[in-house]
């Protein structure tokens, strides 16, 4: 009988553990509120700089900007227009953003440097870029549709 | 219970230093001589080997089940209340197919690369219950509870018996993967065993649920030991993933296992290094690796 309770009470650990997922936030380091959602990638990392001291996107790619020859404009009400399904200017063949496909789209290995990219790693500068959780969440984005969401 | 612990200690440092052959410590199961153990002093039949030496027929040895694991999966031995057990389980990082056979040599079939190790143990709380932690020096720890439903005998062919089990990373503070499994065993005569071993685990993905199609897999574990001479065994056993989180492929592991008294000496091949529930889910790779795993009874 008191194997049986115990069986029960671990029984009921196992479901209460069951609930503990990780949490997002502890992957997404300087940016802890970021979603694979577009609004939140649009707002924490194409327009806005973060604690580890990586530059905004839209400080170089918006109109009259540095980025703006590429054609990617990058936090205004044209992004995602100018990012999804839409070819990358000075790499022929390429997609920047090809909803569902995470590792052929070319905006990812920009961010990632690499394979097969011209230029060099973005952010321009060197860095500090992405970190690995920033970017899961972006790829899971478009994994999961590119939607304008 | 400390003092158990303090045998286990002690028993599992004399189990590195010696050989196989060895001599079995003072606290193994029954039927065993405290002598030199070899082929030839095995039970001289099997019958013989079955005959109950105590009141408590879970310390008998069981010929065709004599420990407590597969290679990572457990079995459905019983464990006597109060009696306990000491695992080592660990796995070389080297794969056995990187380079040609003389890199192998060199690097000494793997031995002299980093490895996944675990430890266990496990205690008889009460009657065919038996409570197991194990951990991996990636800071996993797994708690599990394992309890006899009902046993094999002559009127029912299998034993059933039902496993929880949660397991946290970062020392059981971070990432809880919570499992739920029935072991179904059948012993045929003293020869074989088999297995078959239904979960499922919740959380198996080591990432958020934002950035996961599945969190959670339902696996079968299935496997077999036959015993190939008086203490020499073969044990084989594969876990497929039937739905959810499913990377890489299967895991998959057979075995060559000696059991000399109170000890089990296995080497063992696999494509992967799990020994907790959740590292099994995850599965293995293209590649084959090494490992062995060493037990004590103490009972």
């Amino acid at each position: 009988m008191r194997s049986l309770r115990l069986l029960a009470c671990l029984l009921l650990f196992a479901v209460l553990v069951a609930g503990c997922d990780e949490k997002l936030a502890d992957l997404t380091g300087p940016t802890p509120n970021l979603q694979p959602t577009f609004a939140s990638i649009q707002s924490q990392i194409f327009a806005a700089s973060d604690s580890n001291g990586r530059p905004a996107c839209r400080n170089c790619h918006v109109a009259g900007g540095i980025g703006a020859t590429t054609g990617l404009l990058l936090g205004d009400a044209n992004t995602y227009a100018s990012l999804v399904g839409r070819p990358a200017r000075f790499r022929a063949g390429e997609t920047l953003v090809i909803p569902g496909n995470p590792d052929e789209s070319y905006l990812v290995r920009k961010l990632e440097g690499g394979p097969n990219i011209n230029g060099v790693r973005m952010p321009f500068a060197g860095g500090p870029y992405l970190t690995s959780g920033q970017l899961l969440v972006l790829r899971r984005w478009i994994q999961l549709g590119a939607k304008n969401d | 219970m400390t003092s158990a612990i303090l045998q286990s200690a002690l028993a599992v440092a004399l189990a590195v230093g010696m050989a196989p052959t060895a001599t079995a410590g003072s606290h193994g199961p029954k039927d065993e001589p405290k002598k030199p153990t070899t082929a030839a002093t095995e039970p001289a039949n099997d019958d013989a080997a079955n005959t109950a030496q105590d009141d408590d027929p879970d310390k008998d040895v069981k010929l065709a089940q004599p420990d407590f694991t597969l290679v990572g999966l457990p079995t459905t031995l019983r464990l006597p209340r109060h009696g306990s057990a000491f695992r080592i389980t660990h796995r070389f990082g080297r794969p056995l197919g990187q380079g040609d056979f003389s890199d192998l040599l060199q690097d000494g079939f793997g031995f002299d690369s980093g490895a996944v190790i675990g430890f266990e143990y496990r205690y008889g709380l009460f009657k065919a219950t038996q409570l197991v932690v194990h951990r991996t020096n990636d800071r996993t720890v797994q708690f599990m509870v394992q309890r006899e439903v009902k046993g094999q005998d002559g009127a029912f062919p299998l034993s059933i018996d039902v496993v929880a089990s949660a397991e946290g990373t970062n020392n059981f503070r971070d990432s809880y993967t919570p499992a739920l499994g029935v072991l179904l065993s059948r012993e045929v005569g003293t020869r074989l065993a088999v297995y078959a071993e239904p979960f499922w685990i919740n959380n198996s993905n080591p990432l958020p649920k934002e950035l996961t199609d599945d969190n959670d897999a339902v696996m079968v574990g299935l496997g077999a030991r036959l015993r190939l001479a008086a203490s020499v065994y073969g044990v084989f056993e594969v876990t497929p993933r039937l739905s959810g989180y499913q990377p890489g492929d299967s895991q998959l592991a057979f075995a060559l296992e000696k059991r000399a008294g109170g000890h089990s000496f296995q080497i063992n091949f696999g494509n992967a290094f799990g020994t907790t529930f959740g590292q099994i889910a995850r599965g293995g790779n293209d590649d084959w690796y090494m490992g062995f795993n060493i037990s004590r009874k103490f009972y």
